[in-house]
């Protein structure tokens, strides 16, 4: 089964973090739906030409997550809880807007004026998308 | 399973010398086509033609074959197969005087062929021919048992030099024998008692060298 | 089977000018193990010992739960080897070599040969002296592979090569992994290949393992801290920072035993913490040496 998920160089985070944004993004746009069989770990480890040990990280992560289920045997699949997509697109939401905030506090942005920036973003952003 | 790694061992170590083995084949059979031409020089030129080809057979043999494993990094790919190092020592014996016995034999019979075939040469030289093939034999036995044992391209050259210089002393001592000398002349083939003594000597000499090698060689613990 | 593919207890061998101490190496079946380390640091000898090739002075080695050198032959029907200064003969073909190792072992796998030949794209008729160095690699590579051996020992065998050989030979050690019965070593400069398909990472340097376990493990350890601290503010000294260096304002801080309570050690210190980043292996070994070779002259 293709995986269909690339680790690039270029991105700095470690390779099993990569792993598991690119599964969870593949739920989330429905490409992977609930219950449905995924790669076991050595089939991934050796389609993306990584350590076992890697994928494995990945894999408990997500497990741990909820996102998918390991079976001794049976190998690993999406978990069969509705609405996973959804809430893995909503907790991606929420990982770019705490990470905001966080940018924000660095830069000394008070949130208040963060709503104003948020506010004035999707203004450009659908002025971009009618012009 | 074990016998036949080291089978492999000598069969490829034949195969890739194969070339030589032909060229040192035809290079004798041009000589005594040389001789077959008739007359003084060619047939002196014919006869040293003869020997030198197997005396330098003798000596390319141990650097081509032994050293040249060191040398050209092929030890490691040999080591990694499934043998021991006695095992890769009697392979690399075995094929190395094989490789040398195959030609000589082939040469020295059809030199003896030819000679009792031709009508010009008095078939008593026959017993000389096989001593002074034999004694070059016995120099390349030393120039081999030293390669394989010491695996120096100094000591393998030195013992080069030692084998290359004492032909021709040895060869003229045997002229000198009278009753040998006597012995070549003669029209049929003389089997007199110093060609024997010589001979003995040659074939106890080969042996002792292989018997020094076999040994010397399984003392070896290490590849490295 | 639970058998250690490699294991060595306290091994040890003496040279002239160098020294192997007590090595301490286990590879479980189904792993990947990279073995890093400076030039002359001993993956080379430790290797050839695992090999049969050298004996070790003391010390116990069991390969596929065979002990060597006692018993290599019966090893080296399992194993694959193949290292950075091994030639094959030159004046033969490759297809030479494939029927030379053929017919001496029955797990050849005549099919994936010609697989490997086109991944490879190399020619069978083509003499040895007539290939690239990256393509004799790779032939020697497809030799040791196609037999599908049950443990490959590989010292150095993506050195020297362009990306795309590199990239081939990856994936067939990758595939290798299907198999969860069989194992790799390899040693190699590349930290990139070695931080990729490595389960587990060994260094060696002067002749001592100075780290050997799980590389997610290890690579979780270390971060690299960047600060900004104001003029007059004194950066602790803290457990498990090997080095800081600071220059005007701003210092760098390797860590590498990393826990969220230097963060905040840092921060309660003045400092304020602009990035935490994670290493590269790269980084991370060349900061391990460093620090070793600092802690020995001390």
């Amino acid at each position: 089964m293709e995986s269909g998920i690339l680790i690039s160089q270029s991105d700095k985070r470690p390779i099993y973090l990569q792993i598991i944004e690119q599964i969870k993004r593949r739920i989330a746009v429905e490409d992977w739906t609930e219950g449905q069989p995924i790669p076991s770990i050595r089939q991934l480890a050796v389609d993306l030409q990584v350590s076992v040990i890697t994928v494995k990280r990945a894999y408990l992560e997500l497990e741990r997550e909820g996102v998918i289920v390991t079976q001794q045997g049976r190998g690993s699949r999406v978990a069969s809880t509705p609405g996973l997509g959804l809430r893995l697109h909503q907790e991606e939401l929420q990982q770019h807007l705490e990470q905001a905030v966080r940018l924000s506090a660095l830069l000394g942005i008070k949130p208040t004026e963060l709503e104003s920036r948020l506010r004035e973003a999707g203004a450009n952003i659908t002025e971009k998308e009618t012009s | 399973m074990k016998g036949s790694v080291v089978w492999t061992l000598i069969l490829s170590d034949l195969h890739r010398h194969r070339t030589f083995i032909l060229f040192s084949i035809l290079s004798g059979g041009l000589a005594l086509v040389l001789i077959q031409v008739g007359g003084e020089l060619p047939s002196l030129l014919g006869t040293i033609w003869f020997f030198t080809g197997m005396i330098v057979l003798g000596c390319m043999l141990p650097g081509s074959n032994v050293i040249n494993e060191r040398k050209k990094q092929t030890l490691p790919f040999l080591m990694s197969l499934p043998m021991s190092i006695s095992q890769f020592t009697a392979a690399k014996i075995v094929s190395t005087f094989g490789i040398f016995f195959v030609p000589w034999l082939t040469l020295v019979i059809t030199a003896v062929a030819f000679i009792a075939g031709h009508k010009g040469i008095p078939h008593g030289i026959i017993p000389v021919v096989i001593v002074l093939s034999t004694f070059v034999f016995v120099g390349f036995g030393l120039n081999a048992g030293a390669a394989l044992v010491t695996e120096s391209e100094g000591v393998m050259v030195a013992s080069m030099i030692v084998t290359n210089s004492s032909y021709g002393f040895g060869w003229y001592m045997l002229a000198r024998n009278p009753a040998i000398g006597a012995g070549m002349k003669s029209p049929v083939i003389v089997w007199s008692k110093e060609i024997l003594t010589v001979l003995g000597a040659e074939f106890a000499v080969i042996v002792l060298i292989l018997g020094l090698t076999f040994y010397f060689q399984s003392r070896k613990r290490d590849f490295v | 089977m639970t058998e250690l593919a490699i294991k060595f207890a306290g091994v040890g061998k003496q040279y002239r000018y160098f020294t192997l101490h007590n090595i301490h190496l286990e590879v479980p079946p189904g792993q990947i193990m990279g073995l890093i380390g400076p030039n002359g640091a001993g993956k080379s000898t430790t290797i050839r010992i695992l090999m049969g090739l050298i004996h070790q002075d003391h010390g116990e080695v069991r390969v596929l739960d065979h002990r060597m050198p006692a018993e290599q032959v019966a090893a080296k029907w399992d194993i694959g080897f193949a290292s950075e200064d091994m030639r094959l003969y030159d004046a033969m073909t490759l297809d030479w070599h494939m029927r030379f190792i053929r017919s001496i072992y029955p797990q050849w796998d005549p099919a994936y040969a010609q697989l490997l030949l086109k991944r490879f794209g190399l020619l069978a008729e083509q003499k040895i002296r007539g290939l690239s160095h990256g393509q004799r690699v790779k032939a020697t590579l497809l030799l040791v592979l196609a037999r599908r051996p049950r443990l490959l020992v590989l010292d150095e065998p993506t050195t020297g090569l362009d990306p795309v050989a590199r990239h081939e030979i990856l994936r067939e050690l990758s595939a290798v992994m299907n198999d969860e019965g069989r194992s790799i070593l390899f040693s190699s400069h590349n930290t990139q290949d070695v931080e990729q398909i490595s389960d587990q990472i060994t260094f060696i340097d002067r002749g001592r393992i100075i780290d050997s376990m799980d590389k997610e493990a290890y690579l979780d350890r270390w971060r690299r801290l960047r600060l900004e601290a104001p003029s007059g503010i004194e950066l602790p000294a803290l457990p498990g920072v090997i080095n800081i260096r600071q220059t005007g304002r701003l210092a760098v801080a390797t860590s590498n035993e990393f826990v969220p309570g230097i963060a905040r050690a840092y921060e309660q210190s003045g400092a304020r913490i602009q990035m935490i980043e994670n290493m590269t292996l790269e980084e991370i070994f060349v900061a391990k040496v460093e620090h070793s070779r600092e802690e020995v002259e001390a």
